[in-house]
């Protein structure tokens, strides 16, 4: 049982970085730029939330990048599981939401 | 327009980048080049200035980014290993076991595959010597010493004959033999040229260059030992005695079952053999008997009369120089033979097929079960065989009767009791999963067995069954029974999937 053992055991780190993830920062490199956490901190952490199926990723399609001459970034997108899990770990830090601002609010 | 610096930069951080993919599992390598080397694009995007450089505390930023691709490299490769070990494990698997049985049959068969000795006795069985060949000795001799005087052979060999259609001559002394360098001391045969006609015997390697020199044939054993079984021996020329003689061929493994056990025999017409071998001088006499010879002896046990060099009538007995080479196909088929018809002896022939519920097997479980005793039964019949013949020529580089002994004993025991443990190992397996069954639990107490069952539980790590074992055979629980375990067992396994 993958997800309920993150749950319990998800470290604020990972909390920080589901919740980057989950208020819109899809890439690694964003996500670094946010939680102001090293790439070896964020990169390992994603993988491990990949694992425990609580963000998914997707490769960004090759026309999309070709067309802004750049290429093809890899996303993160919270999943279901690693919604409720998000829940859980808010209540166990009570900040966490307060740390980052959400893209939306970003972009005003 | 790139500085040379940026450029330089470039090239150690995707440098970098490359080392640490290096880290990550090849299945997953490529994938993750392409994440660190997109990110890699858009960081260095993000720092680059309106002249288009990128300033050098930018690059030592960058770097750091870089560096941190070694983490994640290592972090991909443990989680994939930890993914690795959620693989189906084949521990105490149908397949495990015979991976192991195949592993041992390997072995056992390169063993086989080097030994000396089983070549020998696999060339021992593939000749057979003439049946018509006897030993003939005094008959008050019955222990293969020498009997019969050179001279008493001559006599007989060149007048008429009514009991023998030819006769051979050999007398065996110890002398010095120098080979090269190396000296030793053989038992020489000296016999006349048709010994190994008379005998039926092929030469291996024969040779003849036709210089003179007299002929000399290796016994099997003295090839081995002296000359390490060299194919090119024949030849050569050896100094055995007095006199130079050149090897002619290699007798086969068997041939020195001869009394005497000679080393070498030196081939010698009988015109040497009148001069070389005082006319008194005991040796051995080989002959072919004639069809009357052969009745003669049919009537009269094994023994017949003749006149010796006194012209006093004596009896000689014959014996039959074909010792029985069974080979080792036929002892393996013989052991194999008695092993299955003691096998009801040492184990129970049952699988314990009884259950307590009213579960029916489906056809494919029902053959899948009985391939995997087929296949153990298979393999350890082949295990049997060489394993045998490793046991009995580890110590012996040649063919001998106590080697055919230990061959047919072991390979009896082997089958015997792998078959026995092949049995055994069936009636604890699954039979659906044919997994081992493990985590064996005693229920109930000994001194109540006649009050309430007792003995030991197993369970299927499947989740497929349950086994119980009686600790003491009773007649309302005789026999091992299966429990099959419906889906309101399957919470207790967690992590069935990947059975």
């Amino acid at each position: 049982m993958p997800c309920m053992a993150a749950e319990a055991k998800l470290s604020h780190t990972a909390a920080m970085i589901l919740q980057a993830i989950s208020a819109g920062y899809v890439y690694g490199f964003s996500i670094m730029e946010v939680t102001g956490l090293p790439s070896g901190t964020v990169y390992p952490a994603m993988r491990r939330l990949e694992r425990d199926d609580l963000i998914r990723s997707q490769w960004e399609r090759q026309s999309i990048a070709d067309a802004e001459q750049r290429p093809p970034r890899k996303y993160y997108k919270i999943t279901t599981a690693g919604r409720s899990t998000l829940e859980a770990s808010r209540r166990r830090y009570p900040l966490l939401e307060r740390l980052m601002p959400t893209e939306e609010a970003r972009s005003l | 327009m790139k500085s040379p610096s940026g450029v330089a930069f470039s090239a150690i951080q995707r440098t970098a980048l490359h080392t640490a993919s290096l880290f990550v599992p090849a299945a997953e390598r490529q994938n993750w080049s392409c994440e660190w080397l997109s990110e890699l694009w858009h960081v260095r995007s993000s720092y680059i200035r309106i002249d288009e450089t990128i300033s050098l505390q930018s690059q030592g930023e960058i770097m750091l980014f870089c560096l941190g691709a070694f983490s994640d490299a290592l972090c991909v490769r443990e989680l994939a290993t930890q993914s690795g070990s959620r693989r189906p494990h084949i521990h105490g698997s149908a397949a495990q076991t015979l991976l192991w049985l195949s592993a041992i049959l390997l072995l056992c068969f390169l063993i086989t595959s080097l030994l000396p000795g089983i070549q020998a006795e696999r060339e021992a069985a593939q000749f057979l010597i003439n049946p018509n060949a006897l030993i003939i000795s005094e008959a008050t001799d019955h222990s293969f010493r020498p009997s019969i005087p050179a001279g008493l052979y001559l006599n007989w060999k060149y007048t008429h004959q009514r009991f023998f259609q030819d006769l051979a001559f050999y007398q065996v002394t110890r002398e010095p033999a120098q080979a090269g360098s190396a000296r030793m001391s053989w038992n020489v045969a000296r016999s006349s040229t048709n010994l190994f006609s008379l005998l039926g015997v092929p030469l291996k390697y024969a040779f003849d260059d036709g210089s003179g020199l007299p002929s000399v044939i290796l016994s099997h054993e003295a090839w081995m030992r002296t000359f390490s079984g060299d194919p090119n021996v024949t030849g050569k020329v050896l100094r055995i005695g007095r006199g130079n003689a050149r090897v002619a061929g290699v007798a086969p493994a068997a041939a020195w079952e001869l009394p005497g056990s000679p080393d070498v025999w030196l081939l010698q017409a009988d015109t040497q053999i009148a001069t070389d071998i005082p006319y008194r001088t005991p040796g051995y006499l080989v002959a072919q008997l004639s069809s009357r010879g052969q009745e003669a002896m049919r009537n009269s046990g094994d023994g017949i009369s003749a006149h010796n060099l006194e012209d006093l009538l004596i009896d000689l007995s014959a014996t039959s120089v074909n010792a029985p080479v069974e080979g080792p196909w036929n002892l393996y088929g013989f052991a194999l033979f008695l092993a299955l018809v003691a096998l009801p002896a040492v184990s129970s022939v049952s699988l314990g097929e009884t259950q307590m519920t009213p579960h029916q097997a489906s056809t494919r479980e029902c053959v899948r079960r009985f391939v995997f005793l087929g296949a153990k039964f298979f393999l350890i019949s082949g295990i049997g065989l060489f394993a045998s013949l490793d046991i009995a020529y580890c110590s012996t580089s040649s063919y001998s009767m106590a080697a055919e002994c230990l061959q047919l004993i072991s390979c009896f025991a082997i089958c015997l009791f792998g078959f026995r443990w092949a049995l055994a190992d069936q009636r604890h397996r699954c039979p659906v999963c044919l997994r081992r069954v493990t985590n064996p639990a005693s229920v109930g107490l000994a001194s109540r067995t006649f009050l309430g069952w007792n003995g030991t539980e197993m369970i299927c790590m499947g989740g497929h069954t349950l086994l119980h074992v009686p600790a003491l055979p009773t007649s309302w629980f005789g026999d091992q029974r299966w429990l099959y375990l419906d889906s309101s067992w399957q919470f207790l396994f967690a992590d069935s999937g990947i059975y």
